[in-house]
């Protein structure tokens, strides 16, 4: 080994050196994290709520039907709270439009009238028991029947007319003597009837919502840790319940899991674990439309969510 | 655990060191053997790089200053020693020339084929010396990237045992037991491909000097002739 070769030995170890040096590092600080792919997702429970943005129609049977039964009667609740203008003039109004409400209706009211006159009139006299049964409206009537005598204010028949055919006939209905209406008026029936008119589950609305929840939901997803291999592939769908403050109004679901495999089963029960103490964590929810909590089309009262572990 | 943290994990994982160090025992073996292979390559080719390029320009040198010179035996005096493949050429001859004409009677044809021998063999034992550590790279160059495919095979087999074992063959289980084997043939391409080029580089710069040499012995040759011719 003379001269030349020792110089080369030495360069050649020092150059090896150097080359290892500046791959370690190079291999540790060149990496760029993965972009990480979006986990979750999340979907308003009702279907129908994708396809349709317009108000529903009042499909709802009037309210009634189910007035007579609760009547409790004594409650002078201001059950007109429905009503529009009528309810104050009591004394004056009623008394002229009557007959009118009375010739108007002239195929049903007819029968109706004298029906409905009775259960109005019961339960003032606060023996409400013998007509509230089960039996449709009707059939109590008839029963209590016996009583009309204390039906006496002839005015409560239209008025029952009125309720019954429902909001078109309101006007008249205003005729009549608000007493009357005071009968019905803890039923909840007739608020039910005018939810259509409210907010509704446009597309826009419910992305909107999605992205809000997911929004603030994910942080949480995110810092979940991979149980085992093959975890990642499982997705879970959980279903929330929420109440009006954001808040969860009961233990989440599981709907049903997917993307179980032989390999990662023993961790199907672990993740679906992990997806709801991603939504517990990062709960209540905030922000959210409170006119969209509850709609004839679903709201985000109730949603599902699709949860998979970051890969 | 954060995502860069996963990500440096894996760097780290993939840094040449930590590959070595989580390898199986042959693999490693296997990329010492290469990495020394690789420096071995590396310092003949920088020793032998260096060694040609000098010989060449005092060779050349030499060549230039024996045929100004005119009185042979004082030159062979003042630089018949240097260890030089020319010189070493010359003062073979020279020797030879010195031996053949020192009886009375002098065989010119016997001293002709005499001196052309021992010219011959200066210059191939002086261009085998500077062969001497090329078949090194020869063979570093042919069988690097086959040891190398041994380690990789090896580490693959080693992989695919523990992925039974593991019963699960999900990408970050399989993965670096294959990269840690890959690593090896890397290694065996990155001795070989220096050590192949360098070889084809080096083996014609000495077929170029053997060339030179060669003409200049025969150059000498011709001038001992004609001396002889004059003596006759």
């Amino acid at each position: 080994m003379d001269r030349g070769e020792a110089t080369g030995f030495g360069v050649a170890l020092a150059g090896h050196a150097a080359l290892l040096a500046v791959l370690s590092i190079g291999f540790a600080t060149v990496r760029q994290p993965p972009i990480m792919a979006d986990p979750m997702e999340v979907s308003i429970v009702d279907e129908v709520a994708l396809t349709s943005a317009v108000p529903q129609p009042a499909v709802e049977p009037p309210a009634p039907t189910i007035a007579p039964e609760l009547g409790p009667p004594e409650e002078p609740a201001p059950a007109p709270v429905i009503e529009p203008a009528p309810a104050p003039p009591l004394p004056a109004p009623p008394a002229p439009p009557q007959p009118k409400a009375i010739a108007t209706p002239q195929p049903k009211p007819a029968p109706m009238p004298k029906p409905v006159p009775v259960k109005a009139a019961p339960p003032k006299p606060a023996s409400p028991k013998p007509a509230p049964a089960k039996p449709a409206p009707a059939k109590p009537m008839a029963k209590a029947a016996t009583a009309p005598p204390k039906a006496a204010p002839a005015k409560p028949q239209p008025a029952k007319a009125a309720t019954g055919s429902g909001k078109a006939e309101k006007p008249r209905g205003s005729m009549l003597g608000k007493d009357f209406l005071k009968g019905l008026g803890s039923d909840p029936a007739p608020a039910k009837a005018q939810q259509p008119t409210g907010a509704v589950m446009s597309p826009i609305a419910m992305s909107g919502i999605v992205a809000a929840i997911k929004r603030q939901v994910q942080p949480c997803a995110d810092r979940q840790v991979n149980p085992g291999p093959g975890a990642s592939r499982i997705q879970v769908k959980i279903n929330l319940k929420l109440n009006r403050d954001g808040s969860l109004a009961g233990r989440p679901a599981v709907v049903s899991t997917s993307g179980v495999t032989d390999e990662n089963s023993r961790y199907e029960k672990r993740v679906a674990d992990l997806a709801i103490a991603a939504f517990t964590g990062c709960s209540p929810l905030r922000g959210l439309p409170d006119e969209l909590y509850q709609t004839a089309k679903g709201g985000w009262s109730n949603f599902n969510m699709n949860y998979k572990l970051p890969d | 655990m954060s995502v860069s943290g996963g990500a440096a994990g894996a760097a780290e994982m993939m840094s040449p060191i930590a590959l070595f160090m989580q390898a199986d025992i042959v693999v490693k073996a296997v990329m010492i053997g290469l990495v020394l292979a690789s420096i071995w390559t590396w310092a003949i080719i920088i020793g032998h790089a260096l060694r040609i390029k000098r010989a060449a320009r005092e060779n050349e040198r030499f060549e230039r200053e024996f045929w100004k010179a005119d009185d042979i035996d004082g030159f062979y005096d003042t630089r018949g020693q240097e260890d030089l493949p020319a010189a070493k050429v010359f003062s073979a001859g020279l020797t030879e020339w010195r031996r053949s004409t020192a009886g009375k009677a002098v065989d010119k044809e016997g001293t002709r084929s005499r001196l052309a021998m021992s010219m011959h063999s200066a210059v191939t034992e002086q261009v085998d010396r500077l062969a001497e550590r090329l078949n090194i790279l020869a063979t570093i160059g042919s069988v690097a990237p086959f040891v190398g495919l041994f380690g990789t095979v090896w580490g693959i087999m080693r992989s695919f045992s523990d992925i039974a074992g593991a019963n699960n063959t999900s990408l970050a289980v399989v993965a670096p037991g294959i990269a840690e084997a890959l690593f090896a043939t890397a290694l065996g391409l990155f001795a070989a491909i220096p050590a192949v080029i360098a070889y084809n580089r080096m083996s014609y710069g000495i077929n170029r000097m053997e060339a030179r040499l060669i003409r200049f012995a025969d150059g000498f040759h011709g001038t001992l002739s004609r001396e002889l011719e004059f003596e006759g």
